[in-house]
C-alpha cells in the first residue's frame, strides 16, 4: 500500500495520526536516507526540494522593460517612460517595483526567458503545458501532471485555481479529469467571497447531510451490480468522498477562507494598495493580496499546485497607464508573499513563480504601447530551492534578445519539475499506447538553483 | 541506359531520391523528433519525412561544403561518422559500417554525391504482403514484406527501408524488420510507411477458444449482422438485450435529450404490443425536440456564438439567423447533403441569410482566414485533419501539400464587406483573388478537391463545384463522416474514433459496418431520421451495459452498452424535467431548453465561450475549435460539489415542482419511494432499495426533509448523471 492509498484508506486516522503528523512524516520522507519511503511516494527516488508551487500568472504579456529588466541606458523609444529603483543587492528594477527591490535578496530573476510564439492563446498553452498546441494531442497542464505524479498532501485537492483556470491554458489534456484544477469559481479579493458550491446548504443539518450520503450509497448499489465501467464508478465515488470531506472537515473549510488573517498580514500583502482611478473616478483595491493569502493558506494545508491569475497586461496602447494602474498592487503582493512565506519557514519548500506568456516589444509603438515579444522576457521565482538573490541571464541593450544564458521555457519547466522531485524526461502514456515526455527537450538549469 | 552489359560491369551509383533519402527515412534522420523538425536539430535540418528533396540535397551537400559530405575522404563525411556513432551524435548510433545503409551512403559519396539528373521514378504505390493477420493466443511471429511500385512500372522490395508501427502494442508488436508478434487478445492494425505512403494490415489476436460459446443472438437488421459477425470473429459474446426500463430511458435521452416523464414511463411499461420499442422510436423521432437537439448539436459544431461587437460579423443577430435556419432545416427533415451544400455555397447578408454565417462563425476571426477555415471545414465535413499538410505531407495519411493548398484555394476569395447597418456584413466570393501558394516552391495552387489530380474548372465561384463534390452520393468521405458522427452520438463512440480524426492510420474498428451505415445514409437520400431509426432499432443499440466474461474488456466493438456521461446541456435539461422547476437563461425567452442555449457575449466572439457557468463546469464545448474533444465527458470534483450543494439541485428540491406535488399528495412511504425512482431514474426500485430507504424516513411518514434527501440522492446518483 502506498502512502497515498494509506491516507485515502484512513489508516493514519486509525493509527491516531493527525494531518500534521502525516505531513511531518512526509517531510522526513523527503530528506536523505529514507529512499524507500520516498519511492513509495511516487517520486522515483528523486529528491524533492519543493513540496508546493504557487504560480501567479499575469496574462497578456508583462513588459520586461517596465518590470525586472529595465534599460535605463537605452534611447527613450526603447526605454519607455519609467525610471529605475535600486535593488537590495545593487542591481536595478523598474521604479514600479520598490517593494520587490527591497526583498530582491530573496528572489530569483530570469532575464533571458525564451518563448516561441507571440500569440496569447498559443503562448499561454505553451507556458502551462510545456507544448505548443497541436490538433492531434492535447497536453496536460503542469498542475495536472504534478497532481498525477505526486497526488495530494492531505484533504485538499492537489491542484487549485484561484479564481479559475485560464481559458487559454489547456486543461488535463490526455490525463483523466481527476487531475484537473479545482476552480474556486469566486475571487477571494471580492467582498463576500465564498468558494462556489462549498458549503452544506442552510437548513440541511449534518444529520441530514449524512442521510443524503447514506441514501446515495443505497441508490448506487444497483449500478455497481451492473459491473459496467468500474473505473467510472470508482471515479464518481472518489469525487463524492472528496466532496464530502471538503464540505464537512473544519480544517478544509477553514483553508478556503481568510478567517484569522491579521490586519498586519493584510497590509503586508498590500490589501489597500490601489492604482489609477477607475471609470467611476474612484480608487479600487485590486484583490490580489487576498488571492495570494488564499494561495498561501492552501499550500499550508497541503495543496501541491496553486495558480493565481491577476490583471490584464496586453497593453498595445499606453503601457504607462497599464503599469501605473496594476503594478503597485502587484509589487506589494509579491513582496508580501515572499516575506510571509519566509517568516513562516515555508519559502524553502514552496516555490513562488510569477509568469507571463511573453514579454513586449523592445521599441514603444505609435500608440505608446508595446506589442507581443516572445524572444526574450523576464520571470520571477522565489523559494523551492532556487538561488536567492540571483539575477540569471541577461538581455541585450534593448531587451530584445538574450545576451547570455538563454533559458528556453522548456528548460525552466524541467527545472521546476526537478525541484518537485519529478523527472520531466519521464514519459506519460496518452490514449493507452502513446508515450509522451512530460517536457520535451528540457534541460536542468543548474545555475538557477541554490 | 539500354546497354545491360555496361550496367552490370559498373556498380550503379545510388540515386539521392531513390536510394539515399529512404536511408534517412529508415534511420529516422528526417523524423520530427530529429533533423526533420522545423528547426532541425543541432544545426542540421532535413524536410520532415523528405517532402522537399531539393532542399534536403542542398543542406546535405552544399550547406557546409566538405563537412556533412566529404567527397575527398568519403568515409570521413559527418553523415557517416554521426550515423555510425563514430563521433558524438545526439541521436546515437543508427547503423553499423557493415550495414547496407552505410554502403548505400558511402558509394553515393564516393561517386561525388551527385544530385539526380532528370526525373527519378517516384513511388506511386506501396503494398504489404498481407492485409490481415490472425493469431491464436500463442501464434508464431509473422514477417511482413513491403513492396513499392514506381512511376516507371518497376517494383522493388523495400522492407529494409520501411518503418513500422503498431496502433496498439498491447495487442500486437511489430519490430524494425516488419516482424509481427501477438501480445494479448484484441484487434488492432500494424503499419508500414515508405515514401509518402502508409499501408496497414489488420491484426486479430484471439482469446483462448476454450470456454467460449457463441450465443447466436438474433439479428434485427444489418447492423446486428455486421457487429455480431465481427464479434464472433474476435470471440467476444455480446451482452443480453436491455430491459424495457433501460431502453426507454436510453432512447429518450438519446433522441429528445431528457429522461422520460412518469406518464411516458407508465404508458410504455403497460404497453403490451410486441413492437412497442419500434413505435417508441418513431414517436420520439416525430417529436420537435429531436430536431431541436440535432439543431443544437450542429450549432455547437458550427460554433454558433453571438457577440455584441459589430466589426467582426458575429453579432447576436447573425447568430440567431444562423441558429434559426439550422433549426428550420432539422424540423423540415432536410436531407443532410442539401443542408451542408447550402451553407458551403452561401453568400449574402450575415443578418438575413443564416447559412452564410458558415463563413463568419466556423472560424471566429476579425478577417476571414482561408487556411484556418479550410482546416476546420475539412475536419467538420470530412472528419479529416488536413492541416498537418500545411507544412509537410501528412505523415500518417495520404494528404499531400498539393492537396492542402489546392483545398485552401476554394476559400481564398471569401470576403466580407460592410452592409447597410453596422452589424451587417455581406459575404461574397471575390473572383479576382489569387489562389493559395505552395509553401515549398511558391507555385499557385488552383482550387482542387481532396485527392483529385486536376483543379476544378476556373472562372467562377469555385465553391459551387466544392459543394457538389462534397455532398455528392459518390463522396464516401462525406457520407462516412456523417454516418460515423451519427453512430457516435447514439453509441457513445464512433466506428472511427475520434470522429474527427479520420486517417489511413486510424481505420474503422468495423469497416463493413461503417460502409453499411454510410450506404444507408446515401440510399435514404441523407435523411438523418432514417439512419437514427435504423440504429435505434438494432439489437446492438439495445444491448445491456452488463458485461459477460468475454466482453468485459471490450470498449470499442459495441459488444455491450457503456456508461455515457450526459452532456452538460442534457444533464441540465434532465434536472429541470425531473424536478419540474424551470431554469431561465438570460437573454433567451422563458421555456428555452439548455440544449437550445448558445453563448451570447457582450464583446467579440473569439476564443472559448461557455455562456452560463454551469456549462463550463460540466464540460459543454466552449466552441473555441471544431474539435469533437471540446465536449468533455469526464466528471470532475467541481461537478460533484455543484450537484451536491450547488444551486441547480438545491433550488429544485422541495419548494415547488414535482416533489412538492407528491408531498402534497401525502403518499405512503413505499409508494413515495417508488414514485421518486420512476420520476428520476425511470425505473421501479427493488424491494431492498425500498426497505433500506424506508428505514431512513423515520417515524414521521410525511417528513418532507426525508423525501427531499432521497430525491437528492437520486439526482446525485451515477444512474441519473449517465446514460446506460
Amino acid at each position: 500500500m502506498s502512502r497515498r492509498q494509506a491516507i485515502q484508506a484512513g489508516v493514519f486516522g486509525a493509527l491516531g495520526l493527525s494531518l500534521g503528523d502525516v505531513l511531518r512524516l512526509e517531510a522526513r520522507a523527503q530528506s536523505p536516507g529514507t529512499q524507500a519511503f520516498n519511492a513509495a511516494a511516487g517520486t522515483r527516488g528523486k529528491q524533492a526540494r519543493a513540496l508546493s508551487v504557487i504560480q501567479l500568472h499575469l496574462g497578456g504579456g508583462v513588459p520586461q522593460q517596465e518590470s525586472f529588466d529595465p534599460k535605463p541606458e537605452a534611447p527613450v523609444e526603447y526605454r519607455g517612460s519609467f525610471s529605475v529603483t535600486k535593488t537590495k543587492h545593487g542591481d536595478v528594477f523598474s521604479e514600479n517595483f520598490p517593494h520587490t527591490a527591497a526583498i530582491a535578496d530573496k528572489v530569483t530573476i530570469v532575464r533571458s526567458m525564451v518563448g516561441r510564439i507571440p500569440d496569447h492563446g498559443q503562448a499561454t498553452y505553451h507556458l502551462f503545458t510545456g507544448y505548443t498546441p497541436t490538433a492531434v494531442i492535447d497536453y496536460p497542464q503542469m498542475g495536472a501532471v504534478v497532481s498525477h505524479e505526486l497526488g495530494g498532501r492531505g484533504e485538499l485537492p492537489p491542484y487549485i485555481a484561484i479564481p479559475n483556470n485560464n481559458s487559454f491554458a489547456g486543461s488535463t489534456g490526455f490525463l483523466s479529469s481527476t487531475y484537473g484544477a479545482f476552480e474556486l469559481g469566486a475571487d477571494p479579493g471580492q467582498p463576500g467571497f465564498k468558494v462556489r458550491d462549498f458549503s452544506i446548504p442552510d437548513g440541511v443539518s449534518s444529520k441530514r447531510f449524512d442521510r443524503r450520503r447514506t441514501a446515495r450509497q443505497i441508490v448506487e448499489k444497483k449500478i455497481r451490480d451492473l459491473e459496467a465501467d468500474p473505473t467510472t464508478l470508482d471515479t464518481m465515488d472518489d469525487f463524492y468522498k472528496r466532496a464530502y470531506t471538503l464540505l464537512t472537515s473544519p480544517k478544509a473549510q477553514a483553508a478556503f477562507t481568510l478567517n484569522g488573517e491579521t490586519e498586519e498580514t493584510m497590509q503586508l500583502y498590500g490589501r489597500d494598495v490601489v492604482g489609477l482611478r477607475g471609470p467611476d473616478n474612484k480608487f479600487h483595491p485590486k484583490g490580489l493580496a487576498e488571492r495570494l493569502i488564499m494561495a498561501r493558506r492552501l499550500v499550508e494545508a497541503g495543496t501541491r499546485f496553486v495558480t493565481v491569475t491577476y490583471g490584464e497586461w496586453d497593453s498595445h496602447v499606453d503601457t504607462r497607464k497599464s503599469c501605473l494602474d496594476q503594478m503597485p498592487a502587484l509589487d506589494a503582493a509579491i513582496a508580501g508573499l515572499v516575506t510571509d512565506l519566509d517568516r513562516r519557514g515555508l519559502l524553502d519548500t514552496t516555490l513562488f513563480w510569477v509568469t507571463t506568456e511573453f514579454g513586449r516589444t523592445p521599441k514603444v509603438n505609435g500608440t505608446s504601447g508595446r506589442d507581443h515579444w516572445a524572444r526574450c522576457y523576464s520571470m520571477l521565482l522565489a523559494g523551492g530551492g532556487f538561488a536567492r538573490g540571483l539575477i540569471y541571464g541577461a538581455s541585450d541593450s534593448t531587451a530584445a534578445e538574450p545576451a547570455r544564458d538563454a533559458v528556453p521555457l522548456e528548460h525552466l519547466l524541467f527545472t521546476i519539475y526537478h525541484q518537485l522531485g519529478i523527472d520531466a524526461d519521464k514519459e506519460l502514456v496518452a490514449f493507452g499506447t502513446r508515450p509522451i515526455e512530460i517536457v520535451k527537450d528540457g534541460k536542468l538549469v543548474k545555475g538557477l538553483l541554490a | 541506359m539500354g546497354d545491360a552489359r555496361i550496367l552490370a560491369a559498373e556498380p550503379v551509383v545510388p540515386s539521392f531520391r531513390r536510394d539515399v533519402m529512404p536511408v534517412f527515412f529508415r534511420a529516422g534522420c528526417n523524423a520530427g523528433t530529429c533533423h526533420g523538425s522545423a528547426r532541425g536539430k543541432d544545426g542540421f535540418m532535413l524536410s520532415l519525412f523528405g517532402y522537399d528533396p531539393r532542399g534536403d540535397y542542398e543542406r546535405v551537400v552544399n550547406e557546409m561544403v566538405g563537412r556533412r559530405v566529404n567527397t575527398a575522404v568519403p568515409s570521413q563525411s559527418l553523415l557517416l561518422l554521426k550515423a555510425t556513432g563514430a563521433v558524438s551524435h545526439t541521436g546515437g548510433k543508427l547503423f553499423g559500417r557493415e550495414s547496407e545503409y552505410y554502403r548505400t551512403l558511402l558509394s553515393w559519396i564516393e561517386a561525388s554525391a551527385p544530385d539526380d539528373v532528370g526525373q527519378v521514378p517516384s513511388t506511386v504505390e506501396v503494398s504489404l504482403s498481407t492485409n490481415r493477420l490472425l493469431f491464436e493466443t500463442q501464434g508464431k511471429p509473422v514477417e511482413l514484406k513491403v513492396t513499392a511500385r514506381a512511376s516507371d512500372g518497376t517494383s522493388r522490395d523495400v522492407t529494409k527501408l520501411a518503418r513500422f508501427f503498431s496502433n496498439n502494442e498491447s495487442v500486437a508488436k511489430i519490430d524494425a524488420d516488419g516482424r509481427v508478434t501477438a501480445v494479448g487478445s484484441g484487434d488492432t492494425h500494424v503499419f508500414a510507411r515508405f515514401s509518402r505512403f502508409t499501408v496497414g494490415a489488420e491484426v486479430i489476436v484471439l482469446p483462448p477458444e476454450k470456454g467460449f460459446v457463441w450465443p447466436n443472438p438474433p439479428a434485427i437488421n444489418y447492423i446486428d449482422t455486421l457487429v455480431f459477425d465481427r464479434l464472433q470473429k474476435l470471440r467476444i459474446a455480446p451482452s443480453k438485450l436491455c430491459d424495457d426500463e433501460t431502453f426507454l430511458r436510453r432512447v429518450t435521452l438519446d433522441l429528445v435529450a431528457r429522461p422520460p416523464t412518469v406518464a411516458e414511463y407508465r404508458a410504455f411499461m403497460s404497453d403490451t404490443r410486441s413492437n412497442k420499442r419500434t413505435l417508441k422510436i418513431d414517436a420520439l423521432l416525430a417529436d420537435d425536440a429531436f430536431a431541436d437537439y440535432w439543431a443544437a448539436l450542429w450549432a455547437e459544431q458550427l460554433r454558433v456564438i453571438g457577440g455584441n461587437y459589430a466589426p467582426v460579423a458575429t453579432h447576436v443577430k447573425a447568430a440567431d439567423a444562423f441558429y434559426q435556419w439550422i433549426r428550420r432545416q432539422m424540423r423540415l427533415n432536410r436531407p443532410l447533403n442539401e443542408f451542408v451544400a447550402e451553407m458551403v455555397d452561401a453568400s449574402g447578408s450575415n443578418l438575413t441569410n443564416g447559412p452564410a454565417n458558415l463563413y463568419t462563425m466556423l472560424v471566429h476571426k476579425p478577417q476571414f482566414e482561408p487556411k484556418a477555415f479550410a482546416a476546420d471545414f475539412s475536419q467538420l465535413f470530412l472528419g479529416v485533419q488536413i492541416q498537418c499538410a500545411e507544412c509537410h505531407n501528412h505523415p500518417f495519411d495520404r494528404w499531400t501539400q498539393d492537396d492542402y493548398y489546392g483545398f485552401v484555394s476554394f476559400f481564398t476569395g471569401m470576403k466580407r464587406k460592410p452592409g447597410v447597418e453596422p452589424r451587417e456584413r455581406r459575404i461574397y466570393y471575390d473572383m479576382s483573388a489569387a489562389p493559395a501558394k505552395h509553401v515549398v516552391d511558391g507555385r499557385p495552387m488552383p482550387a482542387k478537391v481532396l485527392g483529385a489530380i486536376d483543379p476544378v474548372p476556373g472562372g467562377g465561384d469555385p465553391r459551387t463545384a466544392l459543394a457538389q463534390w462534397l455532398t455528392a452520393p459518390e463522396n464516401a468521405m462525406f457520407s462516412r463522416n456523417l454516418a460515423n458522427r451519427i453512430w457516435a452520438q447514439l453509441m457513445g463512440r464512433g466506428v472511427i474514433e475520434p470522429v474527427d480524426d479520420v486517417r489511413a492510420t486510424n481505420p474503422p474498428v468495423n469497416e463493413p459496418l461503417l460502409d453499411a451505415l454510410s450506404h444507408h445514409l446515401v440510399d435514404s437520400r441523407f435523411h438523418l431520421r432514417s439512419l437514427v431509426r435504423e440504429i435505434c432499432n438494432s439489437r446492438v443499440y439495445q444491448l445491456s451495459a452488463k458485461p459477460n466474461a468475454s466482453n468485459r474488456g471490450d470498449t470499442r466493438q459495441f459488444s455491450h452498452a457503456h456508461l455515457r456521461r450526459l452532456r452538460a446541456d442534457v444533464l441540465l435539461d434532465s434536472v429541470v424535467t425531473v424536478t419540474g422547476v424551470p431554469r431561465r437563461f438570460s437573454g433567451f425567452p422563458d421555456g428555452t431548453r439548455a440544449i437550445e442555449y448558445y453563448p451570447r457575449e457582450s464583446g467579440d466572439t473569439e476564443g472559448p465561450h461557455f455562456g452560463e457557468p454551469f456549462f463550463a463546469t460540466f464540460g459543454r464545448s466552449s466552441r473555441a475549435t471544431v474539435c469533437a474533444s471540446e465536449t468533455k465527458r469526464e466528471p470532475t470534483l467541481s461537478q460533484t460539489l455543484h450537484m451536491a450543494v450547488g444551486d441547480t439541485v438545491r433550488e429544485r428540491l422541495g419548494q415547488s415542482g414535482e416533489l412538492k406535488k407528491r408531498l402534497d399528495a401525502k403518499l405512503k412511504p413505499d409508494a413515495m419511494i417508488e414514485e421518486l425512482y420512476i420520476l428520476v431514474l425511470a425505473r421501479k426500485p427493488s424491494a431492498d432499495e425500498v426497505a433500506y430507504l424506508r428505514a431512513l424516513v423515520g417515524k414521521d411518514e410525511n417528513d418532507a426533509g426525508a423525501y427531499e434527501d432521497i430525491f437528492w440522492s437520486l439526482l446525485n446518483s451515477t444512474e441519473f448523471g449517465f446514460n446506460h
